[in-house]
């Protein structure tokens, strides 16, 4: 709009426009509550608005055209640079009207374009209306918004329709009634059958992913029984490899891979069982709300097969960002940046995964076009509030696991000191079991005495204070080069060792012990010497005879902090955020008493920037050989009193000790867990990616600004599925597993119209190489239509009320007649439906990436049909300069072990994905890939033509036909057979000999291999 | 994936002249419905753009992996001279990602006034302070993060999160290929590693494959990835590869033939044929023994040190000379060392990445305007964010998403420009604030593109390299 005219038409206006705005005043509050006006506003105006002006007339846009903002009702009130856009119920008066309207005076609006004429009508309606409009800044949306928006069909319940009523008698299923219909109406007719070895070609790899074998192909075009084609489909549904596909189909749809992804893309050693359990689901034919349900919240709903926890692969299967989630500080702001990121992920994969919906898009704020507010959208990110990405244990033998849970409870009743558990060791048979425990004890344990020192020193300048408990902290400067001396009387008579304690405490980084960033320290050197306390000069070096320590770093042992070299040092990482000790034993024992003065040294020089946070040196007399492990302070005290005297709550003291070790051996002696890469909310912690023990608080993020928390969302989802409610009643709300079985169950609810659309499309996608809504993850007004809306409804309660078989749902598809059409053009039928979105013929299809190397694979009589287990890894790993290790693809080996085996099997890399894959186009795993991308490009024709695999298998299959032994025709006519399933043509076999002749068979089948009918499925 | 008669199709072909990728985006966009009304084609009348006249044909972008320390390069901030060694406080909070805040630190590096248009650079860039009148500065960008990962995403994707195209791909997808026998999309990482994220930077997320960046190893004896068989049997001689492929030709012939009315049956005879003139020409655009010695020198491959960022500067300009139209040329690993992530020891770590950059980028610029190129060539260098104006450990700095330093030469580019300033510690963007948005919206802007208006549907949303951002920073164009 051009801001000259506009103003001269203000100049002209300015009065009225200001007088009318006021008199309209009071006509504007009722028009809120006018609820058909509000209805009209949905229907109509919202959706033109965005469509049509929001691109430059939104509040998101810092400086919007004009100055002007028509997404909320203000916006439009207030206006731009020409004045107030909007008078209500003076659509004459109003420049939106008369900008659409192209009048006189004004700009035309949109510049370059008139609004269809229907569109303009009704904005000039709904300002007549008073301009009814819901859309006051800062306000959830209103119920009228949401019921209105609510009228899609995705949304709508879910009912059988009738089928069609037809008398073609092309029909062999119902959805074929469903198809015809659609073609009748539009002067369209099915195309014919296909022929037999187009069928079994087309059946075979669309249920397996393989082609038949010629000899397959043959028993099927020799096989006449009625029902030849029928008994085909429950063969391939049977087999094995069908569990392989579609497994494969699925992990395009969830973005799995086996790296984190981001900038440290670290392997995840164990996300594999999830890819197993993917293959046995389909096998198996779990129902599919079951299947749902698994990967969801298995462990909230199947708590007696521990195993089934590899279904949680599903919501770990995207990228995670270590550096973000892991590396950095855990108090940065990043940190939570991060966070709400990687909950992001998850929501969008739960959501359009199992119901078609973008629920993404309301992070920000409310959907622009579906019924999602932002409320929805972080009520789903608490859902997943509770669980992290990590090395997930568990036990495959669920009678390990009920052990392991019994004692691991009992265990923790102890630690904490419950009520029952604490009276329970008064019990004589705990009594009997702490004396008999004690009498097998060697010798009794050393009683340590904590030192006081008279004076500290830091040569580095940080600041060391005495603590209560005896212990010293050291903050202000951190020393790049740091040695603490301590002096302090000797106390005992007779020291034999002495304990260094090396202290975790919040105020330190990563809680310590260590000042460096992650928590660590290094002691380089540890020397004592002692004097007379009246004679300070005449220090003498104390030797040391060992030192043992309860945990070392790899490669920074306790020795080094003995060995007298300043470039070695003990240290704790990770094992950060813990206290640990170290022992130091004396060569001979101290005489003299408390007539000595210690001298203690705590190099700390290198690395630098690692010195002590907080620590604590004491004593013993204790004789014997002294070493961590060693008993606790306070069982050592007691077991140092006599047995008699000692008082009831020592005995239980003691007992507690006795029994609580005790079963921490015993769950040690139990068979190790099984690891998957998983959803967890217990797991071991990596640094600072650690359990946080309960549901993190997820903000309602305005403008989904880290900076803009709102209030703590209740976990929940949509709220536009009419029947089911939005949020959870649930009866422990910090139980994060029954957020997750709740979400769950509502996905697999009966009146969920969603769900039983959205899996039924998916499957359907992949038998015609499109969906009935060829926009399979997105369901919602951005989406496409369904072609066939009818038909659609009828398989999702077909599939929902039949158990959810997806088998059967394949066997009701493959066996229709619209799917055995053949692919052959009707230019007729062309000119009426170009795109075949009526399926008046099949669609020929390229073969995806898996396909093709697996198809050369069984040709070349090289594939491998090993199932399960890790990853094959197709390329040669090394170290790179940090995380993400260098690739190499074109360095593999294709006849090492494991070469062959499907292409499912094969090790996936996110960020570093195979090459000769990428150029068939396989899915990015970065993202959700409903439906692959298909190209046909001069690089694939490079890859397919000079690509080692390829090559290799070439020479294979040359093999495979020269072991035939026959002349140059006949390996001509068995390399057709191989390849294609059928005889060649004269000319084929005439010129292909011809080649065969001249550069031999290996060079042969690379043409037949890279030919167009063996890339394409007809 | 259903079948498009040649004719429904033929508006999408053009956009690639038969080049590289380009029949398959053409199936793609009719397939998915986009086509209609959604993109417009390259007008010669406007140079190739699509929304508006072009300025720019081709695109070089330096990209600097790690995060440029703009206090210790082009901001020059007396403030840190003066406050050197005090306690950073300048009211609120303080914090970096990886370590706890130090003491404010002046450069250790000498800065001048440089050219006509006096702008501060420091001497660890000698040879670029020359060429200061041809770059206009972006003074005061800003990031979203301070983590390398989604820092690189954000200025290479315009998102935090894997999985969006980068430029290249978004470049390559409005406007198609400048030559048919050379991918549009080229990549030249350094050859010590791939950058943060990987090949997760040059991707094209939902775009069709085709546009992603292939990667050109250039110290690679076969620096195109099966552009010929690696390890060819002997059975495999010229003749046979010739005949074979002409075989190969008559075959799909037939079967296309006999299956009329699939475009993508004819696609696949060409992309043969074109694959074959691929292997015609790359091996001549890779091939630096055809430069002169002096220029050769020039990009400093006599020099050890700026040996290998060299060659891949000129191996970029022989790539945009003969029709590539987006190179992207990295400067420096993932990882802690050896790149332009300086935690340690600034006084050290930064004049040693600098100096390979220098001199050969140097080069670059000069190169380019002797050949014309700069006429239609527009030289991008960026990096993912800045550093702290306070130490980590004892000489080292922290990443700052708070301001940092981009800047542009050529076509278009009014030289000697900076737009924004940061605050007197180099620490926050102040004014003129911009951002990977405005950066991207204003090299599509170049490119005869409206950034809005260049959009991919993808579950619901119509993407754009901006997201919901952007705007074009008016005061770089001439």
């Amino acid at each position: 709009m051009s801001p000259r005219s506009l103003r001269s038409h203000w100049r002209v206006t300015i009065l009225r426009m200001v007088l009318f705005s006021m008199l309209t005043f009071p006509a504007l509050t009722q028009a809120s509550d006018d609820v058909s006006g509000l209805a009209f506003f949905e229907a109509k105006i919202r959706p033109a608005l965005i469509e049509h002006c929001d691109k430059c007339h939104s509040q998101r846009l810092e400086r919007p055209k004009g100055g002007l903002r028509v997404d909320t009702r203000d916006g439009l009130l207030t206006g731009g640079e020409s004045g107030p856009a909007l008078v209500p119920g003076k659509p004459d008066e109003s420049l939106i009207v008369r900008a659409i309207e192209h009048q006189q005076d004004v700009s035309a609006m949109p510049p370059k374009q008139t609004l269809p004429p229907r569109v303009i009508a009704d904005i000039r309606e709904w300002v007549a209306r008073g301009a009814p409009d819901p859309r006051v800044a800062g306000k959830r949306p209103s119920t009228a918004f949401l019921g209105d928006r609510r009228d899609w069909w995705s949304l709508r319940p879910l009912n059988r329709p009738r089928i069609p009523n037809d008398q073609s008698g092309w029909s062999r299923t119902p959805i074929d009634s469903f198809i015809v219909a659609e073609l009748r109406k539009n002067q369209l007719t099915p195309a014919p059958e296909a022929d037999r070895r187009t069928l079994i070609r087309r059946l075979s790899l669309d249920l397996t992913g393989l082609p038949p074998t010629f000899e397959e192909t043959s028993s099927f075009l020799a096989d006449r029984r009625p029902d030849a084609y029928e008994q085909r489909v429950d063969r391939l549904l049977g087999s094995p490899h069908y569990g392989e596909r579609w497994a494969r189909h699925w992990m395009d749809a969830v973005h799995f891979a086996e790296t984190h992804g981001h900038d440290q893309d670290r392997v995840r050693e164990h996300a594999w069982p999830y890819r197993d359990y993917l293959v046995r689901s389909f096998n198996a034919d779990t129902p599919y709300a079951k299947f749902v349900q698994e990967q969801v919240a298995a462990d909230a709903f199947f708590p007696e097969e521990p195993g089934k926890v590899v279904a949680l692969g599903f919501l770990s299967a995207g990228p995670w960002d270590e550096s973000s989630l892991r590396d950095i500080r855990e108090d940065s702001i990043d940190r939570q940046i991060g966070r709400y990121l990687d909950r992001d992920d998850v929501v969008t994969t739960v959501m359009s995964t199992f119901v078609s919906s973008t629920v993404h898009c309301a992070r920000c704020h409310d959907h622009k076009f579906d019924p999602i507010s932002q409320d929805d959208y972080y009520a789903l990110q608490a859902v997943f509030a509770g669980v992290d990405r990590a090395d997930r244990e568990f036990d495959t033998d669920p009678e390990i696991f009920r052990r392991r849970n019994e004692w691991t409870a009992r265990l923790n009743a102890l630690r904490t000191h419950e009520p029952a558990a604490m009276a329970s060791l008064d019990e004589e048979e705990m009594q009997r079991q702490s004396a008999v425990w004690e009498t097998e004890l060697s010798s009794k344990p050393a009683v340590w005495e904590t030192l006081e020192p008279l004076r500290l020193t830091s040569s580095g300048g940080a600041t060391l204070t005495l603590e209560n408990d005896g212990s010293i902290l050291s903050t202000g400067t951190r020393p790049a080069k740091e040695t603490v001396t301590i002096l302090a009387p000797c106390r005992l008579n007779g020291v034999t060792a002495i304990r260094l304690e090396v202290l975790s405490d919040d105020r330190l980084p990563s809680k310590g012990p260590g000042r460096n960033d992650n928590g660590n320290f290094h002691l380089t050197e540890f020397r004592v010497s002692a004097s007379p306390r009246d004679q300070p000069e005449s220090n003498r070096l104390i030797p040391i005879r060992i030192a043992s320590a309860d945990f070392e770093q790899q490669g920074w042992g306790i020795a080094a902090a003995l060995d007298g070299n300043p470039k070695t040092a003990w240290g704790i990482f990770p094992e950060v955020g813990k206290s640990h000790q170290a022992i130091f034993q004396l060569e001979s024992p101290i005489t003299g008493g408390d007539k000595n003065l210690f001298t203690i040294v705590l190099e700390q020089s290198y690395p630098e920037s690692h010195p002590i946070g907080r620590f604590r040196l004491s004593v013993t007399q204790s004789a014997g050989d002294i070493r961590v492990p060693t008993q606790p302070d306070n069982v050592a005290r007691i077991l140092s009193v006599p047995t008699q005297t000692r008082t009831r709550e020592q005995r239980r003291e003691l007992a507690l000790h006795v029994h609580s070790t005790s079963l921490e051996l015993q769950l040690r002696k139990l068979p190790p867990r099984q690891h998957v890469y998983a959803a967890a909310s217990e797991f071991a912690p990596d640094g600072s990616h650690r359990p946080f023990g309960k549901p993190r608080p997820v903000h309602l993020l305005r403008r989904g600004d880290i900076h803009q928390p709102g209030k703590v969302a209740e976990s929940g989802t949509l709220g536009c599925v009419a029947g089911l409610p939005s949020r959870f009643d649930l009866i422990n709300p910090a139980d994060e597993a029954a957020r997750r079985a709740a979400l769950a169950l509502w996905i697999t609810d009966r009146a969920q119209p969603l769900t039983w659309r959205s899996i039924v499309n998916r499957i359907w996608h992949h038998h015609f190489g499109r969906g009935i809504v060829d926009s399979p993850n997105d369901f919602g007004r951005m989406g496409s239509l369904p072609s066939h809306p009818d038909l659609l409804d009828w398989m999702a309660v077909e599939f929902r009320d039949g158990g959810g078989s997806l088998k059967q749902l394949h066997r009701l598809i493959v066996t229709s007649a619209v799917y055995r059409q053949s692919t052959r053009d009707d230019t007729q039928a062309s000119a009426i439906d170009s795109d075949n979105r009526l399926l008046w013929r099949q669609n020929r299809r390229k073969l995806d990436a898996e396909s093709v190397r697996d198809a050369i694979l069984l040709v070349s009589g090289r594939l491998d049909r090993l199932m399960a287990g890790p990853s094959v890894r197709q390329f040669s790993l090394r170290p790179g300069v940090h995380v993400t290790p260098v690739v190499d693809y074109s360095a593999f080996d294709w006849d090492a072990s494991g070469a062959n085996r499907r292409s499912v099997y094969r090790f996936l890399f996110r960020t570093l994905p195979d090459p000769f894959m990428d150029a068939l186009d396989a899915a990015d795993a970065s993202q959700l890939t409903a439906a692959r991308t298909e190209a046909i490009t001069p690089l694939q024709a490079l890859a397919l033509w000079n690509d080692p695999f390829v090559l290799r298998q070439c020479d294979h299959l040359a093999s495979r036909i020269e072991s035939q032994g026959a002349d140059v025709a006949n390996a001509v006519r068995y390399a057709f057979r191989l390849t294609l399933n059928r005889e060649p043509a004269d000319v084929e076999l005439r010129e292909m000999s011809n080649y065969v002749t001249r550069h031999g068979l290996a060079n042969s089948v690379r043409i037949l291999l890279n030919s167009t009918e063996f890339m394409f499925v007809d | 994936m259903s079948m498009k008669r040649p004719i429904t199709r033929r508006d999408a072909l053009w956009r690639f002249g038969g080049g590289l990728g380009g029949l398959a985006f053409a199936h793609l966009l009719g397939e998915s419905g986009l086509l209609a009304g959604s993109l417009p084609r390259p007008r010669s009348g406007w140079n190739g753009g699509i929304h508006h006249p072009a300025k720019v044909r081709r695109i070089i972008q330096l990209f600097m992996n790690g995060g440029v320390s703009q206090p210790d390069t082009f901001d020059f901030k007396p403030e840190l001279v003066r406050r050197h060694g005090e306690v950073f406080d300048p009211g609120g909070h303080v914090e970096a990602p990886t370590s706890a805040p130090g003491k404010l630190m002046k450069s250790p590096f000498a800065f001048r006034k440089h050219g006509e248009c006096g702008r501060w650079v420091s001497d660890v860039f000698p040879q670029l302070a020359t060429c200061v009148d041809e770059m206009a500065f972006l003074m005061a960008m800003v990031s979203r993060t301070n983590v390398h990962g989604p820092a690189s995403y954000l200025m290479n994707t315009g998102f935090l999160t894997p999985g969006f195209p980068c430029m290249g791909a978004w470049a390559s997808y409005g406007l198609g290929s400048l030559a048919e026998n050379l991918p549009t999309f080229v990549v030249l990482p350094d050859p010590k590693g791939l950058p943060y994220n990987a090949k997760g930077n040059f991707t094209s997320g939902f775009l069709p494959m085709t546009h992603q960046g292939v990667i050109l190893d250039a110290a690679s004896p076969t620096p195109i990835p099966d552009l010929f068989p690696s390890r060819p049997p002997k059975s495999l001689t010229p003749e046979a590869e010739r005949e074979g492929l002409s075989e190969l030709g008559k075959m799909n012939r037939r079967h296309a033939d006999t299956h009329p009315g699939d475009s993508r049956l004819e696609a696949r005879i060409s992309s043969y044929e074109l694959a074959a003139r691929m292997q015609l020409s790359a091996p001549d655009a890779v091939d630096l023994s055809r430069e002169t010695n002096a220029t050769r020198r020039l990009y400093g491959l006599d020099d050890p040190i700026t040996e290998d960022y060299g060659r891949r500067c000129l191996l970029a300009r022989r790539l945009l000379e003969r029709g590539v139209r987006f190179v992207q040329v990295w400067s420096g690993a993932g990882g802690p060392k050896n790149n332009w992530d300086n935690h340690s020891d600034i006084h050290n770590e930064l004049p040693a990445i600098a100096r390979t950059v220098d001199g050969p980028t140097t080069a670059l610029l000069r190169d380019l305007k002797a050949r014309g190129l700069l006429d239609d060539t527009l030289v991008v260098w960026s990096t993912e964010f800045g550093r702290m104006p306070f130490t980590q450990g004892a000489t080292g700095r922290d990443h700052n998403g708070g301001t940092f330093v981009s800047w542009m030469a050529g076509a278009g580019i009014k030289g000697g420009v900076s737009v924004g300033q940061s605050d007197p510690w180099a620490w926050q963007a102040a004014e003129g604030k911009t951002t990977g948005y405005d950066l991207h919206a204003t090299i599509l802007h170049l490119l005869g593109i409206d950034h809005q208006k260049l959009t991919f549907r993808h579950n619901g949303i119509d993407r754009r390299l901006t997201d919901v951002h952007g705007h074009v920073v008016e005061g770089v164009l001439s």
